[in-house]
């Protein structure tokens, strides 16, 4: 293809993703510009009042520097005990990630390199795993948690999450793919099992990361099972508070909520821009082939 | 030949031990909840209940008009959302493919946005900005034909459409990003090939990039029916936990969570149970169309 050619039809491909990349973005901005508006102004037409009339920057009296309004009213914790739900929900996700990398890995190393009765059976069960949302099964799991003693902690949140059968497919995938040289040097000189696997970790580690994300990512969103366990105020998760403000009983001023749905995209936004190129060239590794 | 010896009887446990933190929580979340899930479903309703009573919700379930609209919608919902999504995300990413090289991670990052954001912040977005009198599809779109602006969420012609709209939204530039990594994915020598054979550009798709991108597009089908079926934090938000105008956009979460609002576990727990059936169908011809194309 000429080059010339090309040039045209990158111009064109731009030009008709143009109105998808505006249908994406427009929402996320007019949030962001949400947390400057007033309630009066938040709710005129969009084509009207896309921009707030003015922006205005306050001290915040916990942090050494100017914040609009309504990002110092949700810091400073008027509608909903922002730190603390902030850092529930960080907690849970990470270690929810931590654990289902940790337990889908070890799972996926045995179903790809070794061979044993009942392989076969738990591999399906392992996929089951995928098909059955939890969510169907919140009330049994709910009373279960309960009977552990787990309710109200942030543990009862976590645990259950940490089994996910997608994780066991991907990394049984990706363990597959190990040069089998690799695991034999290690196991010639001597090495144990756990040992080889311990040695052949670095060398996934793109699949390790990208499917911890992926998992953070999930548990941050997560919403109806926080909302059956946790019950005390300071051990909400940012999904449970958000609809909290956003319930319009509470009267929280729309900037606030526009603030706090602004907080709770930026860690999995940051997450993910930072390990994309990663995320991407090991996904392309492993689909096709 | 000791040591052989000693090397598989070891071979024979190690592979469990790598299983066994796995198969722990395996037990203690899944298998455990699902065995009480089925446990309940026999049991009679309300706190504390153990009182056996057979099939009796089952029973009652077959004759209740919002299960069955709850079933069918969440089945609409889904396919739905899967036969707008794949085409899209296929086309958009063959359009990021053809677009300047410089730009096509940033492009694919907006994409990804929708994805990377709770689904209640997202129900909220979505309402404020495309829903409502004033919103963007009525202001831009409605209006300007002179039609009355749609109430999205009250007219119970469009509550489930709005639904599967915001599920598109969501999910597009995420399957556009699997879709576009299976792309890179693809041998080059396949597409050198089909040149030799001067295929047209249409037939490079037909021929290579679609049967080569086969597992992918099952992955996406697959999650998204998972996905669909437990969708709650949307509707959750939009719908405040009803069913909208006439049940119009009851889905089987929303029912199964207003079930257990009301202390019928019993019930609640023989609609998961019911479902379980059609995901199997769901893997198996997920699976079934998989080996046919391997």
């Amino acid at each position: 293809m000429s080059g010339q050619g090309k040039t045209v039809r990158g111009a064109l491909s731009l030009l008709l993703l143009g109105p998808f990349l505006m249908a994406v973005f427009v929402p996320f901005l007019w949030m962001v510009l949400g947390i400057f508006k007033t309630n009066a102004e938040f709710f005129q037409p969009l084509t009207r009042a896309f921009f707030p009339a003015h922006y205005e920057w306050q001290k915040a009296v916990c942090l050494p520097v100017a914040l609009p309004h309504n990002v110092v009213e949700l810091l400073e914790g008027k509608w909903v005990p922002f730190w603390d739900v902030f850092g529930n929900s960080l907690a849970i996700s990470l270690g929810q990630a931590f654990g289902a990398v940790t337990l889908s890995a070890m799972a996926g190393y045995a179903f790809a390199r070794f061979t044993f009765s009942g392989k076969r059976l738990l591999f399906v069960l392992a996929v089951a795993l995928i098909l059955v949302p939890r969510q169907l099964f919140v009330v049994p799991l709910f009373s279960w948690v309960n009977e552990l003693g787990l309710s109200d902690s942030l543990l009862g949140v976590m645990l259950p999450g940490v089994v996910t059968g997608l994780g066991v497919i991907y990394f049984t995938q990706v363990f597959r793919q190990v040069p089998e040289e690799y695991l034999q040097a290690a196991r010639v000189c001597g090495a144990a099992e756990l040992r080889v696997f311990l040695t052949v970790l670095p060398l996934v580690w793109p699949a390790l990361l990208s499917y911890g994300v992926i998992h953070f990512i999930l548990a941050w969103h997560e919403h109806l099972i926080p909302m059956l366990v946790l019950t005390s105020e300071t051990k909400q998760t940012l999904p449970l508070a958000l609809a909290k403000l956003y319930d319009v009983s509470q009267r929280t001023p729309q900037g606030v909520q526009m603030a706090a749905s602004t907080f709770a995209v930026i860690p999995t936004t940051v997450l993910f821009a930072v390990c994309h190129r990663k995320f991407k060239s090991s996904l392309s590794d492993m689909l096709v082939h | 030949m000791a040591a052989a010896d000693q090397r598989t009887s070891r071979a024979r446990w190690t592979p469990f031990l790598f299983l066994l933190p796995f198969l722990f929580f395996f037990l203690l979340f899944w298998v455990i909840p699902l065995v009480g899930g089925i446990k309940m479903s026999l049991q009679a309703n309300g706190l504390g209940q153990a009182e056996y009573v057979g099939f009796a919700h089952y029973k009652a379930l077959a004759s209740d008009g919002r299960y069955v609209t709850a079933l069918r919608n969440s089945f609409t919902y889904t396919m739905g959302s899967i036969v707008v999504i794949v085409p899209l995300a296929l086309w958009l990413a063959h359009l990021l493919r053809a677009t300047y090289r410089r730009l096509r991670p940033v492009m694919t990052f907006a994409l990804l946005l929708p994805a990377l954001t709770p689904p209640s912040v997202l129900a909220v977005l979505f309402l404020m900005v495309f829903h409502g009198k004033n919103g963007l599809l009525n202001q831009l779109f409605v209006m300007p034909l002179g039609l009355e602006p749609v109430s999205w969420l009250k007219d119970p012609d469009f509550i489930l459409s709005g639904l599967v709209l915001q599920t598109v939204w969501r999910w597009t530039g995420f399957m556009t990003f699997f879709i576009l990594a299976g792309m890179e994915g693809i041998p080059r020598v396949y597409y050198e090939a089909a040149s030799l054979a001067t295929a047209s550009r249409w037939q490079h798709f037909w021929h290579v990039t679609l049967p080569q991108l086969w597992p992918v597009l099952l992955f996406v089908a697959v999650y998204l029916v998972v996905d669909g079926f437990s969708l709650f934090s949307g509707a959750f938000v939009l719908l405040g936990g009803s069913g909208g105008t006439a049940d119009a956009g009851l889905l089987t979460v929303t029912y199964v969570f207003q079930k257990t609002r009301f202390f019928e576990y019993g019930t609640a727990s023989a609609i998961s149970v019911s479902l379980l059936p059609l995901m199997t169908l769901a893997l198996w011809s997920a699976l079934f169309l998989r080996r046919r194309t391997a």
